[in-house]
């Protein structure tokens, strides 16, 4: 019966190609809308982990100053990150699956035997330092001075993070594999490659067991990164999360030895004993982000009493003078929280189902006035004992068609103004493949479709469905 | 056939009542156009608003040369950087190559970047018993940094550059010293340092005051600072509502991991001229480092992103359904006047003019149209409370529905107008056809 029906559609389709061009078009230009702003929310939205987003957990701890609230407009806020101090003493505990402290920085990378480079001059304990915001350096311009080094070293995005950091945000890897936690242990000269990295050092060959240098010491290479770009860098949600992940991965007990410095922000209320970086990595400054994976319900509250009880204990101590104030945030909560879904373009989304509305209703009118023109045959089929249903399903069907034909024709259009969209964000946010139309967008733009066929078609279908086949067969 | 139902006979049409009766006959086919045209004013008000809103905050000033202003950054990879002599020769050297460049008004050595959405804070009080810590955004700068922004000094006086000299040394040696603590945990002795204060933080400080020189603040930790120069405007956006809030010190900032960071004023109209010509020579001036240029006006743009898609994207949107609605209008009328034809014709006969047959269609769809926009006035209000909770976008002025209003009044009877001016033309003669 469908089949039949959708051949009867086709036909009269055809029959009037001026009014079916304008139906589809009306259709297309509404799923077009509706697609582009959809999926510019969505790509914000969307769960960037989907099959373990509530597993893992990302941990804050009010150390803040006993004095005044670390955001004094919103006072049971706690600090967005923990301290050093805080972390390392997180990372005793055995009751998470997996974790990991971490945070990113910039240092200078080269191929041995090219220019060498410093070691690390140490962060500062300032108080409320904030990032330098500042693009990566650019690429060779004029050969360095004296000893032309066969690549002109960089400052390249590095995060310093644990062995667990690969598996618990199940980092694909082309070859190798991360380090192990021995090397976290030992503070193996051991680096993970993005992609990108190992295409710019060795031309995206096979590099596992290859030396690079990272500031003054050599690096053995231990995995390449696959093609790996969450919407947001959601395991970062502190700065610039639009962000595609770091380039390098080195184990974070590399940190105190290296005297690497954050490239990220550090709120600062209490400087350290002493001056230097020691002083810093004793201070109550928050710069670290701290994640775990906790599977059951079980695991979360048994680390939430753990962290109660390690507060308990520093207070005990003299620190944390502030109330207990403990969070463990899933994912998608920690990204709802940090704001990473833009207001303006929920506002866009809602603006654009209302013009998908529109367009929807205007077909009502087209469609009216073309059924009903069609009354005299529809009159003959009644008379020759074709149903009501019948009559009804077979002008809906013909509604669902221009409807998924407009869809379809929307989709591909939306296709193209999202890779506009694109390209301009690669020009202001050095992002350009933000806004993608995955399977859940496309199914979100037939379905539209079809829901807009039917609130575009149910009113002059039934109309036509309930005409009385003695009226127009008289007139014949 | 119920829509054609023919209508009244020969009754003179600039009347009302035949028009509301006809309207009757095609209730659903009228109530289509009241829907859409109200569903178009609701979205089309709250589309202007935020355009309108982000049009505003675009249109805030930072009070600086924003468009002859470059950012300039250093980032040293020579071990020989390590060294705090050569750091230093190396920034004086570059101010001097950078001032000496044709085209350049000033240049200031600091890490402040406008428009970049943050920068450094702190919090601060005013000195005494009394007052709570309130946050600031505060740079260290040198001599240049008014100048090379454009902004001014409305009290006080400015860094000279012995101050800026003078003051690193201090702040440096502090910076290597384990300072003894007293039984607060705050260090014993008191540091003193001058600064310059925005008019805006001032004023929050110490409230309206005919002078704030030589007022005293102090931070958590027991240092002060004395006020000598006051300075306004200032405007930086920030993720604390602390954009007009700013203290400045005078320090020489430079290390060998952070590189330099410097604010170039060029003479107008010549950024891009000096941005190539100091691209070369600071490369020149050292090669073991690599060096990034950036327009002021491009951090600027890259801030209000959100702000231009807004734009971009919700004018499209108001377009797209001002014209889609006048499609509508166009083909629902053009349906009622082929349906009434033969009723046209007899009328026509029967004495009415073509004027009163256009009138009677302008007057129909005028009717139609308001009461949409009767009824659109309240989608509109409800669709902005709607969207004013999710986002903090400015309420809407009711300007913007009255302007909308307007808009679809004119759009409806442009759309009607080619439909109703076929039904004008229509001859007399078709009423006598098949009858």
């Amino acid at each position: 019966m469908i089949l039949y029906n959708m051949r009867i559609a086709m036909k009269s389709l055809k029959r009037s190609p001026i009014l079916s061009t304008v139906i589809v078009g009306g259709v297309m230009l509404g799923i077009t809308v509706s697609t582009i702003f959809s999926t510019i929310r969505h790509s914000f939205a969307k769960d960037p982990i989907p099959h373990k987003s509530s597993a893992l957990h990302y941990i804050r701890l009010d150390s803040w100053d006993p004095l005044r609230p670390y955001v004094p407009e919103q006072p049971t806020i706690p600090p967005t990150q923990i301290t050093y101090r805080d972390m390392t003493a997180l990372m005793k505990s055995t009751i998470p699956v997996r974790q990991s402290g971490m945070f990113k920085s910039n240092l200078w990378v080269s191929l041995p035997g090219g220019m060498p480079g410093g070691h690390g001059a140490g962060g500062t304990a300032a108080a409320g330092s904030a990032p330098d915001a500042g693009p990566p350096p650019d690429s060779a311009k004029t050969a360095a001075s004296g000893r032309a080094p066969a690549i002109r070293p960089e400052r390249v995005e590095t995060r310093l993070c644990f062995a667990d950091f690969f598996t618990m945000f199940e980092v694909p890897f082309r070859y190798g594999s991360g380090w192990d936690r021995k090397a976290d242990t030992d503070a193996a000269q051991v680096v993970v490659l993005s992609e990108e990295e190992n295409e710019k050092l060795f031309g995206g060959a096979n590099s596992v067991g290859r030396t690079i240098r990272i500031m003054d010491r050599d690096f053995k290479v231990i995995g390449v990164i696959d093609h790996w770009r969450p919407s947001v860098r959601f395991y970062d949600l502190t700065q610039a999360f639009l962000s595609a992940p770091e380039k390098l991965f080195i184990p974070f007990t590399l940190m105190p030895p290296m005297q690497i410095g954050t490239g990220g922000n550090t709120d600062g209320w209490k400087s350290g004993p002493s001056p230097g970086f020691e002083g810093f990595l004793a201070s109550e400054t928050c710069w670290l982000q701290f994640w775990v994976e906790l599977p059951t319900e079980e695991k979360v509250h048994e680390y939430e009493d753990f962290l109660t009880a390690y507060v308990m204990e520093q207070k005990k101590a003299g620190r944390f003078g502030r109330p207990l104030n403990n969070r463990v945030t899933p994912v998608l909560a920690w990204m709802a929280e940090q704001g990473v879904v833009p207001n303006e373009t929920s506002a866009m989304a809602v603006v654009s189902l209302l013009f998908l509305a529109v367009c929807s209703l205007n077909l009502t009118g087209l469609l009216l006035g073309k059924f009903l023109a069609r009354a005299p045959e529809v009159g003959v089929r009644r008379a020759l004992g074709a149903r009501r249903i019948d009559i009804f399903m077979q002008h809906l069907v013909e509604c669902e068609i221009v409807a998924v034909i407009g869809g379809v024709l929307g989709l591909l259009i939306s296709l193209g103004g999202l890779k506009i969209l694109n390209k301009w964000m690669q020009v202001v946010l050095n992002r350009g493949d933000l806004f993608r139309i995955d399977l859940p967008m496309t199914l979100l733009a037939i379905g539209l479709s079809l829901l807009a066929g039917f609130i575009a078609g149910v009113y002059p279908a039934w109309r036509i469905c309930r005409i009385q086949p003695a009226v127009h067969l008289k007139v014949q | 056939m119920k829509e054609s139902a023919a209508e009244g006979k020969g009754t003179p049409v600039m009347e009302l009542g035949p028009i509301l009766r006809s309207m009757k006959r095609s209730k659903v086919r009228f109530g289509l156009i009241v829907l859409e045209v109200a569903l178009t004013l609701a979205v089309v008000a709250n589309c202007i608003t935020m355009i309108v809103d982000a049009k505003k905050q675009m249109a805030k000033t930072s009070g600086f040369d924003d468009d002859n202003i470059l950012s300039v950054r250093s980032v040293p990879f020579d071990a020989a950087f390590k060294e705090n002599g050569y750091l230093d020769n190396g920034l004086k050297q570059d101010i001097a190559a950078i001032r000496a460049t044709p085209g350049v008004r000033a240049v200031t050595d600091t890490r402040f970047l406008p428009w970049q959405g943050g920068g450094s804070s702190t919090m601060l009080k005013a000195f005494g018993p009394k007052g709570e810590m309130l946050r600031t955004q505060i740079y260290a700068i040198d001599e240049g940094f008014l100048d090379t922004l454009g902004t001014h000094l409305v009290e006080g006086r400015n860094f000279t550059h012995e101050d800026v000299d003078r003051d690193t040394q201090r702040v440096r040696a502090l910076a290597d010293v384990n300072r003894e603590k007293g039984p607060d945990g705050n260090p014993r002795e008191k540091f003193l340092q001058d600064i310059l204060i925005t008019r805006a933080y001032a004023r929050l400080l110490f409230g309206e005051s005919p002078s704030y020189l030589g007022k005293l603040l102090e931070d958590t930790e027991g240092d002060q600072y004395r006020i000598i120069g006051v300075v306004d405007p200032f405007y930086n956006p920030y993720g604390w509502q602390i954009h007009d809030y700013a203290v400045f010190y005078a320090v020489y900032s430079r290390s060998f991991e952070g590189g330099e960071a410097f604010l170039v004023r060029t003479e107008p109209g010549r950024r891009a001229e000096v941005m190539q010509a100091l691209d070369a020579k600071l490369l020149a001036v050292n090669g073991g480092r690599n060096v990034t240029l950036r327009p002021l006006a491009e951090v600027k743009n890259g801030y209000f992103t959100n702000q231009r898609a807004v734009e971009v994207l919700m004018s499209m949107i108001v377009v797209l359904l001002v014209l889609v609605t006048s499609l509508g209008i166009v083909g629902l009328t053009s349906f009622t006047v082929a349906e009434r034809t033969r009723t046209i014709g007899t009328r026509r006969a029967l004495g009415a003019s073509k004027a009163d047959i256009l009138k009677h269609f302008l007057l129909e769809n005028w009717l139609v149209t308001t009461m949409g926009l009767a009824l659109g006035i309240v989608l509109t209000y409800a669709l902005n409370m709607g969207l004013v909770s999710s986002v903090s976008t400015a309420k809407m002025s009711w300007l913007l529905p009255a302007g909308g209003v307007v808009l679809l009044w004119l759009a409806g009877l442009g759309a009607t107008l080619v439909p109703a001016l076929r039904a004008a033309r229509i001859s007399p003669a078709i009423a006598t056809r098949n009858v």
